[in-house]
């Protein structure tokens, strides 16, 4: 018994999912049918792909994949449809798009794009291109992720990326590791990062976790767990400041020489500024954190250098989660922390952007529209509520992540990522800069993934036409008047980089496009021919991959890469943030040149919600909030093992490793009567489900957790069966800009049986 | 004769279920209830003084397999160059007729998918790979590199013959091959009142 014929071709090729990780996959492929899926078997450090990659056989051949263009049929939402050719799909929607610009203007129509199967040169920004040409249209702002890091680090180090990150071997130097809402084992999260975690496993080096939960990343590495109240990490951080102020324990060196502002800081955590010292009994009332613990956690975090604190973007999904990370960032420069191996610059725990790989082929070569008039002809944005005046660095510098999707300009015609349902519903007189009439988007489960499930599926049925590019029915295609099947990154060839690693992935093509399914380069390419664009493309899909390359001086060989399908890079060094400040001493980009734990530019903006210096600001919906009566649970939404965000949630290899479900405290379940695997009911204003109970010490009273990216499966009452917490969500961003996903009040109760 | 075996590091192990993916990939062994590797946790004490710790079941090839004697048909062998533990399916009775290996097994190594009177399945050291100088399809897949295959003398060599932990009992009778390195509960740095808050209803 041979498995492995000589009749099977291995193609070397990497995984390019959310989870922004990119893992090498070898596919095993015979007649033309992948047969089986390995993983890096070379030297260390190999790139393990998990169990997500690992499933990607029954991914692609799905039997719910979509291999024709659709035309729905039956009522929005209701997912009936019927087979049409790709001629009359991409006539309808060129017609559409024209359509609506004409009778209402090109602001009319949307495109909202996201990035769960994409590359270099498949993603939205070839939709972009079409529409520019096309006189423009209405983009979105801002990221769900992490845009309360984004506006930290701008803030406060000044940077126009997010590169406040150290590649993940840094934290082998550390003598302390902080995980604070940080779980990479289950997240991966940019780079190799299950390697080197299992080398600090290791290294036995000191690790606590503060979380409302005990993580499986506290699992492996923790000493210690300090369950925290949701949206109160803000409370403990100045606490432990406070805590560290006190007690002369600040690196104030390194504070003269790198920092501005930390004697502002200082008054308001000793209580000058406000008569309300910020000790650690004032945190305990918030965060429900013993002060004991704060005081030892405090001294410790002082007296550990280096030690990284990880301020996961968790953290920064609450209302206010900007002030988090610049708190946590203003800890990591107390402790001269920033800048240094085995420390963290604070701010998230990472860079959206590779700092260590020449991009250059990326930024020449990308196929994006360029100017979009409908940009353009706006007012530049000057306001601050999201983040106005930091966009406008953050486009001049060049954001290599979101370049694509932010083309002409930081200005008010563009929509924030966490309003666009608002938008759609309320238009002009709800002081929105279009009535809002056509949606296009581009792998991207809105209704599903963004706050507020019923709200959108409001939005969606208002709309005049809803366009998806999709692989499978998800909830948000079920709403879209015409679906363009697209086929996955093993039926056609793109390149992408190792996140937070010094190599690049070529993703090949492996088999054919299954189906009618097309790539997003020929659906965007047949498009631009129907709608007159003739010079959308003077290349082939291969002639932009080795245009790209071409740009990437690192990649000497493109046929090598090509059939390597990870190009390393051989004598890369570990990167640490703003090394070549602190070391180097170069200035920050800041105006000040140094680290603005107080930031004149926010001063200037005068907006509550946006205090110069980072403040514990009490969130919405805190269990001090009145709502709290009725709703006294806080929720969480998290990642799960067997899902990145809403893809995978379909793979029978995956969906069986864990029940979707609502994970409850024993003393919680008590109250109500809720034994573990209970049917239980989860609500509040804005939404209900039905889902499992799962009962477990490992996440702490008060607060209850649904994983994300479940499928909103709503019965006939509308209430979701399928366990997509967004029906729970609210759908106001932080002042920063920020997805608030973490920020609900919820109440569970037991489900009678047969009643829903 | 070889004995092959396993080592699970307990310390390292996530429960990332990337083994069981792997290997369900590799035998192609569909979704549902036959699963040749598993992982499950213990959950002990209460928030916030809580630890897990992760085991992985599968076969563990043992020295006196309990399978082999009680399979009526003979479906059921011991390698006698390796001491891998393997299953003719062809020989097999099915479910419906037989459940004597599951029963005998204390370790639930024999496993039956949900089709008609299905028949046994179970680990078999990816001898497949074996041959061509791979580990098993678990071992190559473990992201926290915590499982490791092999001679089991090498595997004692290399961690220490200690054969039990946590969620394991090292049975005399059939003497299972596989050594482990035990996870201890955690270590406290810093003092830590067990605050629970009251329960919210």
């Amino acid at each position: 018994m041979n498995r492995t014929s000589n009749a099977e071709n291995v193609i070397m090729t990497t995984c390019h999912d959310h989870c922004c990780s990119v893992c090498l996959l070898k596919l095993h492929v015979r007649n033309g049918i992948i047969t089986k899926v390995e993983t890096d078997d070379g030297p260390e450090p190999q790139n393990r792909a998990c169990a997500r990659g690992r499933a990607y056989r029954q991914y692609v051949y799905h039997p719910d994949r979509l291999m024709y263009p659709l035309r729905r049929t039956g009522r929005r939402g209701e997912g009936k449809f019927e087979r049409i050719s790709w001629d009359e799909a991409m006539d309808t929607v060129a017609s559409e798009i024209k359509r609506v610009k004409d009778t209402y203007g090109a602001a009319s129509n949307i495109l909202l794009c996201s990035c769960g199967d994409v590359g270099w040169l498949h993603n939205g920004g070839l939709i972009d291109r079409v529409l520019v040409h096309a006189g423009g249209y209405t983009g979105v702002l801002g990221n769900v992720s992490c845009e309360a890091t984004w506006y930290a680090s701008m803030a406060h180090y000044g940077t126009d990326n997010l590169v406040t990150g150290n590649t993940r071997d840094s934290l082998l130097k550390s003598k302390l590791i902080i995980l604070w809402g940080w779980n990479p084992v289950v997240t991966k999260g940019y780079g190799n990062t299950h390697y080197y975690l299992s080398l600090v496993k290791k290294a036995n080096i000191r690790v606590i976790a503060v979380d409302p939960r005990y993580t499986p990343t506290a699992q492996l590495l923790a000493d210690q767990w300090i369950p925290i109240r949701p949206g109160t990490d803000t409370a403990l951080l100045i606490a432990m400041a406070y805590v560290i102020i006190t007690e002369n324990l600040e690196d104030q060196g390194f504070l003269d020489k790198y920092t501005i502002g930390f004697n502002k800081f200082k008054t308001y955590v000793l209580g000058k500024e406000d008569g309300l010292p910020k000790t650690p009994a004032w945190a305990e009332n918030i965060a429900g954190v013993p002060p004991d613990t704060t005081v030892n956690l405090a001294r410790l975090y002082a007296t550990s250098k280096p030690a990284a604190l990880m301020d996961g973007w968790s953290v920064g999904r609450t209302a206010y989660g900007e002030q988090f990370h610049r708190a946590a960032a203003t800890l990591s420069a107390m402790t001269g922390n920033v800048g240094i191996p085995g420390g963290s610059a604070g701010v998230g725990a990472t860079s959206e952007v590779n700092p260590i790989l020449d991009m250059g082929g990326y930024v020449s070569a990308r196929m994006s529209g360029g100017d979009n008039p409908v940009h353009r002809a706006a007012p530049l944005r000057k306001d601050s509520l999201w983040a106005g005046v930091f966009y406008k660095k953050k486009m001049a510098g060049g954001d290599i992540g979101s370049q694509l999707f932010y083309s002409g300009g930081p200005t008010t015609a563009y929509l924030n990522r966490v309003c666009v349902a608002d938008a759609i519903l309320k238009g002009r007189a709800g002081g929105y800069p279009a009535d809002y009439k056509l949606l296009y988007m581009v792998t991207i489960n809105w209704l599903n993934q963004y706050a507020n499930t019923n709200k959108i599926k409001e939005a969606l049925r208002k709309l005049e036409f809803v366009v998806a590019q999709e692989q499978f029915m998800t909830p948000t295609a079920k709403f879209a008047d015409i679906v363009f099947p697209t086929n996955t990154i093993v039926e056609r060839n793109d390149v992408t980089w190792g996140a937070l690693e010094p190599f690049y992935g070529y993703m090949n093509k492996a088999i054919a496009s299954l189906g009618e399914s097309k790539s997003q380069f020929e659906i965007a390419a047949g498009l631009a021919a129907k709608m007159g664009f003739s010079d959308f493309s003077d290349k082939t899909e291969e002639e932009w991959l080795r245009q790209i390359i071409a740009g990437c001086k690192d990649i000497p060989n493109y046929d090598a890469f090509k059939r390597a399908g990870i190009h390393r890079l051989v004598d890369s060094k570990p990167y640490v943030a703003f090394e070549e400040q602190i070391q180097g001493g170069k200035p920050f980009p800041t105006p000040s040149g140094k680290i603005e734990i107080y930031s004149q530019t926010l001063a200037d903006l005068a907006e509550p919600g946006l205090p110069p210096i980072p403040k514990y600001i009490e969130t919405w919906e805190s269990i001090k909030d009145p709502l709290a009566k009725k709703y006294p649970l806080q929720l969480i939404s998290t990642h799960s093992w067997r899902r990145t965000h809403s893809k995978f949630d379909n793979i029978p290899w995956l969906r069986e490793l864990e029940v979707q479900a609502v994970v409850i405290n024993p003393a919680d379940a008590l109250a109500r009567g809720i034994k573990d695997g209970d049917m239980v009911r989860v609500f509040n204003d804005r939404g209900r489900m039905i889902i499992a109970a799962r009962v477990t010490e490992r996440i702490m009273p008060g607060v209850v957790e649904i994983s994300e990216g479940a499928k909103y499966d709503p019965d006939v009452n509308g209430i979701d069966q399928g366990g997509c917490p967004n029906v729970l969500t609210k759908d106001i961003p932080s002042p920063g800009g920020g997805f608030c996903g973490n920020t609900a009040l919820v109440q569970v109760e037991k489900a009678q049986r047969g009643h829903k | 004769m070889t004995q092959m075996g396993f080592y699970f590091d307990q310390t390292a192990c996530i429960n990332c279920y990337t083994c069981v993916v792997a290997c369900k990939d590799w035998h192609d062994v569909p979704a549902g209830p036959a699963s040749l590797i598993r992982v499950s946790t213990i959950e002990k004490g209460k928030c916030p003084e809580v630890s897990i710790h992760p085991m992985v079941n599968l076969c563990y090839h043992c020295g006196k397999p309990a399978c082999v004697s009680t399979c009526p048909m003979g479906a059921i062998t011991k390698r006698e160059e390796d001491g891998i533990v393997v299953v003719d399916r062809e020989m097999c009775q099915g479910k419906d007729n037989c459940s004597l290996c599951k029963d005998a097994c204390p370790y639930d190594a024999p496993q039956f998918g949900a089709e008609e009177n299905a028949k046994m399945q179970k680990c078999d050291f990816c001898f497949d790979r074996l041959a061509e100088g791979k580990k098993p399809a678990c071992v190559d897949a473990c992201l926290m590199r915590a499982l490791d295959a092999g001679p089991i003398e090498d595997l004692r060599a290399k961690n220490g013959d200690i054969r039990e932990t946590e969620g394991f009992v090292y049975g005399d009778e059939c003497m299972p091959s596989i050594v482990f390195k035990p996870k201890k509960d955690t270590k406290r740095l810093i003092v830590q009142k067990v605050v629970v808050a009251p329960p919210t209803s």
